[in-house]
C-alpha cells in the first residue's frame, strides 16, 4: 500500500470523525444548538484534528526511523570479507538495496512467488543478469551475504510497511474514539480546538530552530568525522591543497580562505563605492524621472539568480578581461580569474549594498541636513561631512552583510573562478574558494567516508562560523546604530 | 572682545560675485554629482550587459535548423512480422531507422540536382543529426499505421550545420574541425537554396529532455522544467503553511521572553545562511541519514523549502504588523476569541502582503542553485519524471542546474543552450515578479 | 519705557539690512505667503508671531533660500539684503546661507565633537588660515554662545551628549562661527524648559550688538522679552509690523489684538 494511499485513509477517517461529531453534538441537544459551549462545527473540527494530526505526524516518525532500524539490523549480515578493498559499508549497503529492489522488479517481471525468491541463491541463481534485466546493473557478482541480506531487508522492509499501516490507522482510529467520546453539550470544543491549533503553529516555529540544529549537527558530526581520518593540525596550518584520488592528500584550507578572501575583497572594493554612491544619488541628487527608472533598474539585478550571473562571467566578462586585460598586461592567459568572478560579484552586490546604503541614508534625521544647509554647506558637504559620518556604524554593518553574502556566494565563483589552489597576488589569474571546492569535493566520484570528501563538510563548517560570526556582528551595529536615531 | 579681528577676518562679499573659494566648492559639488552619475551609469550599463549578453547568445535556441525530409517507411524494415504490432516493431533500432533517413536524405540530394566536389557518403549522412532516427523511431511506434508509407518528417540537423546557420561555424573553422567539413556546409547552402533545410521554431528545446554531450542540437529543457515545477510545488505547499503558521505563533500569540528572541534571531540568522550550506544539510539530512534518493525533486522541494521559509516568515510577520490594532480590538470587542479574531480577520487582510511574500520566496527558490548539485541534481537524467506524487521522488533535473550543466560541456553549441536556457527561466521569474506586483497593486491597502 | 526709545534710537541708526518686496509662497497649490512686504533692521532683533500654521516659518526660511531644498516650493517676489537680491540668479544660495545664519526648532547638533560641530562652518568655507585660528573662531563662538565656561574641559566630546539647553546654545555657536551678518531663529526654544530658554533669551539680546537677528516664537511673552520689532503673521498675510512695544500695548489691527488678548490662537 502506497503512502498517498495510507494519508487519503487516514484524511477520511478524520472526515468521517468530522461528521459524526456534529451529528453527536447535534443529537445529544437535542437540535437546539445553542445549549452547545461551542459553534457546532468546533466539535467536529477537534475530532478531525485528533484523528488526522498525531497519525500523520507518526507516520513522518516512521519513515524517518525505518531505514536507520532496518539498516542496523541488516547490515549485522554483512561481515568485514564482504567489504571488497578499498570499500565500505555503506558502498556494501547500498547494493543491498538495489538488490532488494530488483527483486522485487524481477518477481513483477517473471511472476516468481515468494517461496521461489526465498529458494533463490546467489551462487548458482544466475542473479546478476536476472537482475540485469530488469534495469540493475551491478559491478560485481553478487556475494552471499550480500544476497542473503538483500533477502532479509526485502523481508523487514515488508514488515515494516505492514505494520506502520496497521499502528498510523489504528493512531487515526484511536484519536478519532477518544476526541468522539469527549463530545458532549459541555465539551468546550473551542478552546480544546484552539489549543491544538496554537501547539501546531509552535510547532511550525520550531521549524526554523530545527533547521538550525540539522545545519549545525551535520556540519558538526561530519567534520568530526574528517578530523579522525585527517589530522586538523594540517587543515588549519598547511599551505597546500591538492587532493588525490588514492589518499595522501593535502587539504589545508588557507589557499582556498585566501582565495575566497581576494574574490570578496575585489567584489567589495568594486561594490561598495558604487552601490553607496547610487544609493547618494538617487536619494539626494536625481530628479524624480530618473529616479523612478535607475530605482527599479538596479532592484532587477537584485532579483537575478546567481546562476545568470555565473554564465556572464564565464561568457563574457571572463573572455573580456583575457583579451583586453590580461594578455596585453601579460599577466596571464585564463579566462577564469580572481578579477573575473570579483567584478561579477561586484556588480551583484550593488543593490544589495545600495538598498542598504539607501535605508541608512534615510534614517539620518531631516534635522541634520537642515542644520547643515542652514550653514552654507553645498550638498556634497553635507553628504561627505554630515551624513555618512552619522550613517557610518549602519554603513560598517551593511558592508559586513554584503562580506558575508560574498564569502557564501557559489554559483559566480564556480563559473568564474576558476579550480586552482593558489596563493597569490596576481587578480588575473585562476585561484579557488571554500564553495567551489564544497562543490567539486561533494560532486566528485570520490567515496563518501574519505577525508577528500568529507573534507567539505569541515569547509562547510568554516564557511557557516564566517558567515554567522559577520552577521552577527552586522545585526549588533546596525540595531546600535538604529536605536540612536529612535 | 574680540570681536574686530573676527569679523575683521572675512572682507565683505557681494552675493553676486562668487570668491575663490566658492567656485573650488562648487567644483567639488560638480564632481560629486558626476561620479554619482556614474555610479548609477554603472549600475545600469551592467544591467543591460548582464541582460544583452544572456539574450545575444541565447535567442537563437529558439529557433532549430531542421531538414524537410520524404522518409518511405519501408514495411519491410520497419515491421518484419507485418502486423504492426509496436512490441515487435521495437526490435528495430535506431540504426535501422537511421538508414531509412540517410537514403531519404540522398534521394533529396540526386532529385534536386545538387552536385558538390568531394562529398562523401559520410559526410551526406552526418547531416542529420545523430538523435534525429530515435524521435523518428518514437513517433513511428506511437503510430504504426504510418508503416508503408511515405512520410514527410522535420528532421534535426547536426549541430554544427545549425551552428552554421547561425554564424557560430564558419567555412574556415569547419576546414579546422573534425566535426564538420566545408563540403558539408557547401552542401547546407544547396539544401538551404532549396528549401529542405529551413530554420524552425524550437518546440524541442522547451519539451525535450538532455541529450549527451555530442548531440547538442537536440538538448531540451522538458525534465529541466518538470524537475523544476515538482519543487515549486513541494516548496509552495510546505513553505506557505509552515511559514504563515510560525509568523502567526511569532507575531500574535509568542510571549516575550528569551525562547522566543532565540527563535527569532534563529530566523533571522537562517536568512543569511549561504545556500550552498543548506545543500549540505540536505545531502547529510535527507541523503545520507533519512534515506531519500539522490537527483530527486523531493529532496531539492524540501531544501528549498528550508531557505525559502525565512523569506516567507518575514514578509508575513511585516504584512501582520501593517494590520492595524484596533482590527484586532473590533472582534475582540464583540467577543471573538484571539484565534477567531486571528482567523476571520487579520490573516484574511493580511493575506494579499503574505501571498506577495510567498511568490517572491518562490521565485528567489527557482533560480537557486548551488543546494541542487550537492544533493545530486547535476546527474544526466533523460527520463522524464512520472506524475505526483510518486514522480517527487524520480530523478530529475532543474533549469538552473542544467544551465550549469551545460556551460560544463566543451562544445560551444551548449553556450547557446545554457543561455536560451536562462531566457526560459528568467521568463519565468518575470511572470511570478509581474503576478506579485499586480497582487500588491490589487490589493495595496491604505489604513 | 525708557528702554523701548533706546532701541529705536538703535533701529534708525542701522538701517534696513533686509527688504522684501511682493513676496508670494508657493507649496505646490498651496498659497502658503501672500503678498508680504517688510524691512527688518540691521542689529535689531525682529520677532515673527503668529498662529501656527500661519506662514512665519515659511517667511523665515525664504530669507536663507532654505526653501530650495523642499522641491515643491516656489519663491516669488524680491528680497533683498544690503541691497542685493537674493533671488537674483547668480547668487549661490550656499555663499547666501553663509551670510545668513540659521538655528532650528529642535536642537539638532551633528553626531561629532563640541569642536567639530563648531568647526563645521569656518572649515568648509575656508575662513581659517591654520588650527590656531580655527581654535580662536570656536572658542569665541562659544564665548559668545554663552557656552564656553561649559564646554571648555569637553570640547572632544560628542555633541549630542550635552543637555537640550546647552545643545541649542552649540548650535548657536556653530552658526556665528560662520561669521554672519543675519541670524535668523526658527522657534529656537520651544523644545527648551524654562530654565534653558532664558539663558537662550539672554544670549539672544547680545547678539543683537552685532548681528541682525529674526526670530519666530509663538510665545508672545518671549516676543515681548527679546525683540524690538515684531511682526504678526495671519492666514500668509503680514498683518501688522512695527515696534514691539506698539503692537503689544496699542494693536492697530483687530486681528493683531485678538491674537495678543488670546482670542486666536
Amino acid at each position: 500500500m502506497s503512502i498517498s494511499v495510507l494519508i487519503l485513509i487516514v484524511l477520511a477517517i478524520a472526515v468521517a470523525g468530522y461528521v459524526m461529531a456534529r451529528r453527536r453534538a447535534m443529537a445529544l441537544t437535542g437540535g437546539d444548538r445553542r445549549k452547545l459551549h461551542s459553534l457546532i462545527g468546533y466539535y467536529g473540527q477537534t475530532v478531525f484534528l485528533f484523528a488526522s494530526v498525531p497519525a500523520l505526524l507518526f507516520l513522518g516518525a516512521w519513515l524517518f526511523v525505518q531505514p536507520i532500524v532496518i539498516e542496523s539490523r541488516v547490515s549485522s549480515f554483512i561481515t568485514p570479507a564482504d567489504i571488497p578493498e578499498g570499500g565500505s559499508l555503506d558502498l556494501v549497503m547500498s547494493d543491498v538495496r538495489r538488490v532488494a529492489g530488483g527483486l522485487d522488479a524481477v518477481a513483477a517481471q517473471d511472476g516468481l512467488s515468494e517461496a521461489d525468491l526465498e529458494a533463490m541463491r546467489a551462487d548458482f541463481s544466475n542473479v546478476r543478469s536476472r537482475l540485469a534485466s530488469v534495469g540493475v546493473a551491478l559491478g560485481s557478482d553478487v556475494k552471499p551475504n550480500v544476497f542473503e541480506a538483500a533477502k532479509v531487508y526485502r523481508g523487514a522492509l515488508k514488515t515494516s510497511r505492514l505494520a506502520m499501516v496497521i499502528a498510523v490507522i489504528a493512531a487515526s482510529l484511536a484519536g478519532l474514539v477518544l476526541s468522539y467520546r469527549r463530545v458532549s453539550p459541555e465539551f468546550r470544543a473551542r478552546n480544546v480546538f484552539e489549543g491544538f491549533l496554537v501547539a501546531l503553529l509552535i510547532g511550525a516555529s520550531l521549524v526554523a530552530v530545527l533547521t538550525t540544529f540539522g545545519i549545525v549537527g551535520s556540519l558538526l558530526f561530519e567534520s568530526i568525522h574528517f578530523f579522525q581520518l585527517y589530522p586538523a593540525r594540517d587543515f588549519f596550518f598547511s599551505l597546500t591543497w591538492n587532493p588525490q584520488f588514492r589518499g595522501g592528500s593535502d587539504l589545508g584550507i588557507w589557499p582556498l580562505l585566501w582565495g575566497t578572501l581576494y574574490v570578496s575583497f575585489v567584489a567589495l572594493i568594486f561594490a561598495v563605492p558604487v552601490g553607496m554612491m547610487i544609493a547618494i544619488y538617487l536619494s539626494e541628487y536625481a530628479s524624480k524621472r530618473l529616479r523612478s527608472v535607475a530605482k527599479p533598474a538596479i532592484e532587477i539585478l537584485a532579483g537575478i539568480p546567481t546562476i545568470v550571473y555565473g554564465l556572464f562571467a564565464l561568457i563574457t566578462v571572463g573572455p573580456f578581461l583575457r583579451d583586453y586585460f590580461a594578455q596585453p598586461m601579460g599577466l596571464g592567459s585564463s579566462s577564469s580569474s580572481v578579477m573575473t568572478a570579483g567584478l561579477v560579484m561586484g556588480i551583484m552586490l550593488i543593490p544589495f549594498v545600495s538598498s542598504l546604503s539607501d535605508d541608512i541614508i534615510n534614517a539620518v534625521p531631516q534635522s541634520m541636513r537642515d542644520g547643515s544647509f542652514g550653514l552654507g554647506a553645498t550638498q556634497s558637504e553635507t553628504v561627505r561631512q554630515v551624513i555618512l559620518p552619522a550613517a557610518l556604524p549602519g554603513i560598517v554593518g551593511a558592508i559586513l552583510l554584503a562580506a558575508s553574502r560574498a564569502i557564501g556566494e557559489t554559483m559566480i565563483v564556480v563559473m568564474g573562478a576558476g579550480a586552482a589552489a593558489r596563493l597569490g597576488l596576481n587578480p588575473f589569474e585562476a585561484m579557488t574558494t571554500i564553495t567551489v571546492k564544497i562543490v567539486s569535493q561533494l560532486t566528485g566520484d570520490t567515496e563518501f567516508a574519505s577525508p577528500e570528501t568529507l573534507v567539505a563538510f569541515a569547509l562547510g563548517m568554516m564557511l557557516f562560523i564566517f558567515t554567522l560570526g559577520l552577521n552577527v556582528i552586522a545585526l549588533v551595529v546596525v540595531r546600535k546604530y538604529r536605536e540612536q536615531y529612535e | 572682545m574680540t570681536d574686530a579681528t573676527f569679523s575683521g577676518a572675512v572682507p565683505r562679499q557681494s552675493l553676486y560675485a562668487p570668491d575663490e573659494g566658492m567656485r573650488r566648492r562648487n567644483a567639488a559639488e560638480a564632481r560629486f554629482r558626476l561620479y554619482g552619475l556614474i555610479a548609477v551609469g554603472i549600475g545600469l550599463v551592467a544591467l543591460v550587459l548582464l541582460l544583452s549578453s544572456v539574450l545575444l547568445n541565447g535567442a537563437s535556441s529558439f529557433r532549430q535548423a531542421s531538414l524537410l525530409l520524404d522518409v518511405p517507411l519501408d514495411a519491410a524494415v520497419l515491421d518484419k512480422a507485418g502486423d504492426r504490432d509496436p512490441e515487435k516493431m521495437k526490435r528495430v533500432t535506431t540504426i535501422g531507422y537511421g538508414k531509412l533517413l540517410d537514403t531519404a536524405l540522398k534521394e533529396m540530394i540526386a532529385s534536386k540536382g545538387i552536385v558538390i566536389e568531394g562529398l562523401t557518403d559520410k559526410d551526406v549522412s552526418d547531416m542529420i543529426s545523430k538523435e534525429a532516427a530515435a524521435l523518428v523511431r518514437n513517433r513511428v511506434l506511437a503510430h504504426p499505421d504510418l508503416v508503408g508509407q511515405t512520410v514527410s518528417f522535420k528532421v534535426l540537423a547536426n549541430g554544427r550545420i545549425d551552428g552554421y546557420l547561425k554564424g557560430r561555424v564558419s567555412m574556415e573553422s569547419a576546414a579546422r574541425d573534425s566535426n564538420v567539413s566545408p563540403n558539408q556546409l557547401r552542401l547546407a547552402d544547396a539544401l538551404r537554396e532549396e528549401g529542405v533545410l529551413i530554420k524552425a521554431f524550437n518546440w524541442l528545446f522547451i519539451t525535450a529532455p538532455d541529450a549527451s554531450e555530442l548531440r547538442p542540437e537536440a538538448a531540451g529543457l522538458g525534465v529541466a522544467i518538470l524537475g523544476s515545477a515538482y519543487m515549486m510545488i513541494i516548496v509552495l505547499v510546505l513553505s506557505l503553511p509552515i511559514g504563515v503558521a510560525a509568523s502567526v505563533y511569532l507575531e500574535e500569540f509568542a510571549p516575550k521572553n528569551r525562547w522566543t528572541d532565540l527563535i527569532e534571531v534563529n530566523i533571522s540568522n537562517l536568512a543569511a545562511v549561504p545556500s550552498i550550506v543548506f545543500g549540505i544539510l540536505g545531502l547529510a539530512v535527507f541523503i545520507n541519514f533519512a534515506g531519500l534518493p539522490q537527483s530527486a525533486p523531493v529532496v531539492g522541494g524540501l531544501v528549498l523549502t528550508l531557505m525559502t521559509l525565512p523569506t516567507i516568515i518575514i514578509a508575513t510577520r511585516a504584512a501582520l504588523k501593517a494590520v492595524p490594532p484596533s482590527i484586532r480590538e473590533a472582534a475582540l470587542g464583540v467577543g471573538a476569541s484571539k484565534m477567531q479574531s486571528i482567523l476571520h480577520h487579520v490573516l484574511p487582510l493580511a493575506m494579499p502582503g503574505i501571498l506577495t511574500g510567498a511568490i517572491i520566496g518562490l521565485a528567489q527558490a527557482l533560480g537557486e542553485t548551488a543546494p541542487l548539485l550537492l544533493i545530486g541534481m547535476v546527474a544526466f537524467v533523460r527520463d522524464y519524471p512520472g506524475a505526483p506524487p510518486e514522480g517527487f521522488f524520480d530523478p530529475a533535473s532543474a533549469l538552473p542546474v542544467q544551465v550549469y550543466n551545460w556551460t560544463q560541456r566543451a562544445d560551444p553549441a551548449f553556450v547557446e543552450r545554457a543561455s536560451g536556457a536562462i531566457i526560459v527561466l528568467l521568463i519565468f521569474l518575470l511572470i511570478m515578479n509581474a503576478v506579485a506586483i499586480v497582487l500588491r497593486r490589487k490589493f495595496e491597502r491604505r489604513w | 519705557m525708557d528702554d523701548i526709545r533706546l532701541v529705536e534710537k538703535t533701529v534708525n541708526a542701522a538701517g534696513v539690512k533686509i527688504a522684501a518686496r511682493g513676496v508670494q509662497v508657493y507649496y505646490g497649490e498651496t498659497h502658503a505667503i501672500k503678498d508680504v512686504d517688510v524691512d527688518i533692521a540691521d542689529r535689531t532683533v525682529t520677532a515673527f508671531i503668529g498662529p501656527s500654521g500661519c506662514g512665519k516659518s515659511t517667511f523665515l526660511r525664504c530669507l536663507n533660500r532654505m526653501n530650495d531644498t523642499i522641491p515643491i516650493c516656489r519663491v516669488e517676489g524680491k528680497i533683498t539684503i544690503d541691497g542685493e537680491d537674493i533671488y537674483d540668479k547668480r547668487v549661490d544660495p550656499v555663499q547666501l546661507r553663509a551670510k545668513v545664519g540659521m538655528v532650528f526648532q529642535k536642537p539638532n547638533p551633528f553626531p561629532k565633537s563640541i569642536y567639530d560641530n563648531v568647526a563645521y562652518g569656518p572649515k568648509i568655507h575656508g575662513l581659517n588660515r591654520n588650527k590656531a585660528e580655527l581654535d580662536e573662531i570656536v572658542e569665541t563662538s562659544l564665548r559668545k554662545a554663552a557656552l564656553w565656561n561649559e564646554a571648555k574641559d569637553r570640547l572632544s566630546e560628542p555633541g549630542t551628549g550635552l543637555s537640550g539647553g546647552q545643545q541649542q546654545r552649540l548650535c548657536i555657536a556653530r552658526a556665528i562661527a560662520t561669521s554672519p551678518e543675519v541670524l535668523l531663529m526658527d522657534e529656537p526654544c520651544s523644545a527648551l524648559d524654562p530654565i534653558a530658554t532664558a539663558q537662550v533669551e539672554e544670549l539672544i539680546d547680545e547678539l543683537r550688538s552685532q548681528f541682525s537677528v529674526v526670530i519666530v516664537t509663538h510665545s508672545m511673552q518671549q516676543a515681548a522679552r527679546v525683540s524690538q520689532r515684531t511682526a504678526f503673521f495671519h492666514l500668509g498675510n503680514l498683518v501688522e509690523y512695527g515696534e514691539t512695544s506698539q503692537i503689544f500695548t496699542n494693536p492697530s489691527d483687530p486681528r493683531t489684538e485678538s491674537y495678543i488678548t488670546g482670542r486666536i490662537g
